[in-house]
């Protein structure tokens, strides 16, 4: 069984294509990361699981059936511009909204209290919207996706404008409701988010998808060739023969080595060298970031020039900058 | 159903609540008062006294003339309510014509008078036959160019009694015989029903008037605050847009019905307190029918409807108060045109242009209203106009909607017109 099953889905607004052919599975229990920069089609493609907009070709299906809008009682929507009623009571609001979802006045208005209570913010129950924070409105529209306890939950770019410990706690939230069955979905433009918590997880770039699959699955693919190397002397060692590509930091180096068939072999030979020229602190061997991988993808996909320099940066420009010189 | 009757109950609870709405429903019937009481009092204070000159070499003529004019007129009908006139009796014997032009004329400027006669003696006295002199009257302005009417009656009374003097008829016969007829009304008060029925119906059909206007704004005003404050993304998470623009609809309109209803029972209560305190009086009272004013709430309802969706496709096209502001012309013209016909059809609600227009849909249920409670339109036309205006509400809301659809999606610049098209055609 699975909860939402996109199959090449397109969408194509007037004249700009925001989603071409994307199909992605999302079972129970995952946290799925929907990953892409910005304006590259994820909110249109979580506008159409949830019928907002409907797809110009492919189908969606939600909980195993094709998609219909009896089916959004079981779904919870956090939308990237966050929206309430400014006047409205946050008590008032959160019930109204739980009814929309098919509740009972009386289950609404104890949940939204439970809830409050969890995320701590119990003193904005009796106050108007418009004169909270924004993080505890970003509360308030957090409870009010989850009240009618969804199954699936869908959170479009979750934590943007939230400080660190709130962030934590609505992730905790989020991998707690996780670990009880629910499906849940967020998008993000930060890959870093991704990492620490998502199992599952598909990229998108310009509507296209590059990557999806289980992370565990993703990272085993890529080798493990970076290297990070903090160290204080004489940098010669830097000349090693297998190294690709060379980031300097203050004091430190990030290095990719080049692809090969004996790359543990590789790796060990520049850690002696290292030891041999400078006095090393730290010398870790790591994956790709998803960052990394992620412009790997799109250089592959995108056959441009000069692609090495290719940032995130590079990527949010509509007309990509690196990828048309 | 349920999520519209949710919505509508949201907006309907949330705007009760205001301050604003508690304001409008004190204000709007005392300053409306306070305009009818001030145009009643400047009207009962005007006018009441007319001030003429009469010059005249003929001073028995004048002294009259005077005579007449200046009775008390109470024997007259109330219904032509006449001012008081107050009269100068100028001789012209003893002055040169000019020099007495001269200052009746420096009297007309200054506000003195409000107008003089001129009797120009007959010019060949001595011919057969009663010669008349001729009379040039001149008001201040053509505001009191009534009182020509009033000075024409007395003067031929003047002349009449002269004429039978001359025959040697007793003055007190001659008065017997010029006593004016009166044809006593047999249905006295029915045109006095008529009247304040005008104004009562006016009175609603402002009403009308204003409640669509304040609360079709509203309608576009709140789709828009949901498009700036984004809640609708999370309410289209699970309901339709159509149930959002419907359930809109109806809170708002819900909330206008009931500033109506408490204005008009406010007013009935009034005026059965005014009629019980002066049986029979002439205080403003509601002169209504039940049918009268369920008729208004049909029309009412139909009026809202309509101007309401329309109301509603301004909003979701536009993302600002200010764009609202340049598109609120396609809400305002056509009830402007019911504005300018208000006189015209107040005066001849059955007339050909009264009947075509209360058919056009934009116009039928204001329009229709006045010709249901002031005139006699068949049962064929009220039972048209009707369904004309549910026909063109529902092929209005259909439009809406989609627009409403994509609309509220939409940020940034405003839509063009085959932008527009296009988006009737998306599902």
């Amino acid at each position: 069984m699975s909860i939402v099953q996109l199959h090449h889905i397109r969408k194509v607004y007037d004249t700009k294509v925001a989603v071409e052919d994307l199909s992605f599975t999302i079972e129970p229990g995952t946290m799925f990361g929907l990953l892409g920069p910005n304006g590259s089609g994820k909110t249109s493609s979580i506008r159409m699981m949830i019928g907002i907009t409907l797809p110009d070709s492919g189908s969606v299906s939600l909980f195993d059936r094709p998609f219909t809008r009896s089916a959004l009682s079981r779904v919870g929507y956090l939308p990237e511009e966050r929206g309430l009623y400014k006047k409205m009571n946050v008590l008032d609001q959160l019930v109204f909204l739980g009814q929309l979802h098919g509740l009972s006045a009386s289950v609404a208005s104890r949940r939204a209290t439970l809830w409050c209570e969890r995320l701590d913010i119990v003193e904005a129950i009796p106050k108007k919207t418009e004169d909270l924070s924004k993080g505890m409105q970003q509360k308030i529209q957090f409870i009010a996706a989850l009240l009618h306890d969804p199954d699936l939950i869908l959170m479009d770019e979750p934590f943007s404008g939230l400080d660190p410990v709130n962030s934590f706690l609505l992730m905790s939230t989020l991998v707690d409701l996780c670990s009880i069955g629910k499906a849940v979905l967020f998008s993000t433009h930060r890959m870093d988010q991704v990492e620490k918590f998502c199992n599952s997880i598909a990229l998108i770039h310009r509507g296209h998808l590059v990557l999806s699959g289980s992370m565990r699955e993703i990272k085993s693919i890529y080798p493990r060739n970076h290297v990070l190397i903090h160290f204080e002397g004489d940098d010669s060692f830097l000349n090693h023969p297998s190294i690709e590509h060379i980031t300097r930091y203050n004091g430190n180096v990030e290095i990719k080595l080049r692809p090969s068939a004996t790359l543990a072999d590789d790796t060990q030979s520049l850690l002696t060298q290292a030891v041999a020229h400078a006095r090393v602190t730290r010398f870790e061997v790591m994956e790709p970031t998803l960052e990394e991988i992620f412009i790997e993808k799109v250089q592959q996909t995108l056959p441009g020039k000069n692609g090495r320099n290719l940032s995130m940066a590079q990527l949010d420009r509509p007309n990509g900058g690196a990828l048309d010189a | 159903m349920h999520n519209v009757w949710l919505i509508a109950r949201r907006e309907y609870v949330e705007r009760i609540r205001t301050r604003g709405f508690l304001i409008t429903t004190v204000m709007i019937p005392l300053i409306m008062g306070g305009f009818i009481f001030v145009s009643a009092f400047i009207n009962s204070n005007s006018e009441s006294i007319a001030h003429i000159a009469v010059v005249s070499s003929d001073t028995q003529l004048a002294l009259d003339l005077q005579t007449e004019l200046q009775q008390p007129q109470e024997s007259r009908p109330r219904s032509v309510r006449q001012p008081r006139i107050t009269v100068d009796a100028i001789n012209l014997g003893t002055q040169s014509a000019q020099a007495t032009r001269a200052l009746v004329d420096r009297e007309l400027d200054s506000g003195d008078i409000d107008g003089y006669l001129w009797i120009t003696p007959p010019v060949a006295p001595a011919k057969a036959g009663p010669t008349r002199p001729t009379f040039t009257f001149t008001p201040r302005s053509s505001e009191q160019d009534y009182l020509r009417s009033t000075l024409a009656a007395a003067l031929s009374t003047v002349l009449m009694r002269q004429q039978l003097a001359h025959r040697g008829i007793v003055a007190s016969d001659a008065d017997s015989l010029l006593q004016p007829v009166d044809v006593l009304a047999a249905h006295a008060p029915r045109r006095q029903d008529r009247e304040s029925a005008v104004v009562s119906v006016a009175i609603l059909f402002f009403l009308m008037y204003f409640v669509i206007m304040l609360y079709g704004m509203n309608v576009a005003r709140s789709i828009i605050e949901e498009k700036t404050s984004r809640i609708f993304e999370v309410m289209l998470a699970t309901i339709r847009p159509e149930e959002m623009m419907a359930g809109k609809i109806l809170g708002v309109g819900s909330v206008g019905l009931t500033q109506v209803g408490i204005w008009l029972t406010a007013a009935l209560l009034l005026s059965a307190g005014s009629v019980a305190a002066h049986p029979g009086g002439q205080g403003v009272h509601i002169a209504l029918t039940a049918a009268q004013i369920a008729y208004f709430f049909v029309y009412f309802i139909l009026a809202y409807a309509f101007y309401s969706s329309i109301a509603a496709a301004l909003g979701a096209m536009t993302n600002s108060e200010q764009e609202l502001q340049q598109l609120n012309m396609f809400l305002v013209l056509p009830l402007v045109v019911c504005f300018a016909t208000l006189m015209s059809i107040l005066n001849y609600p059955d007339s050909a242009m009264a009947r075509v227009l209360a058919l056009v849909p934009p116009f039928t249920p204001l329009l229709m209203y006045l010709r249901v409670s002031l005139g006699h339109p068949t049962h064929a036309e009220i039972i048209a106009s009707i369904l004309l205006t549910s026909a063109s509400i529902y092929a209005i809301v259909w439009v809406t909607s989609r627009i409403y659809r994509v609309g509220v999606l939409m940020y940034g610049k405003r839509p063009t017109l085959p932008e527009l098209l296009r988006w009737l055609k998306y599902s």
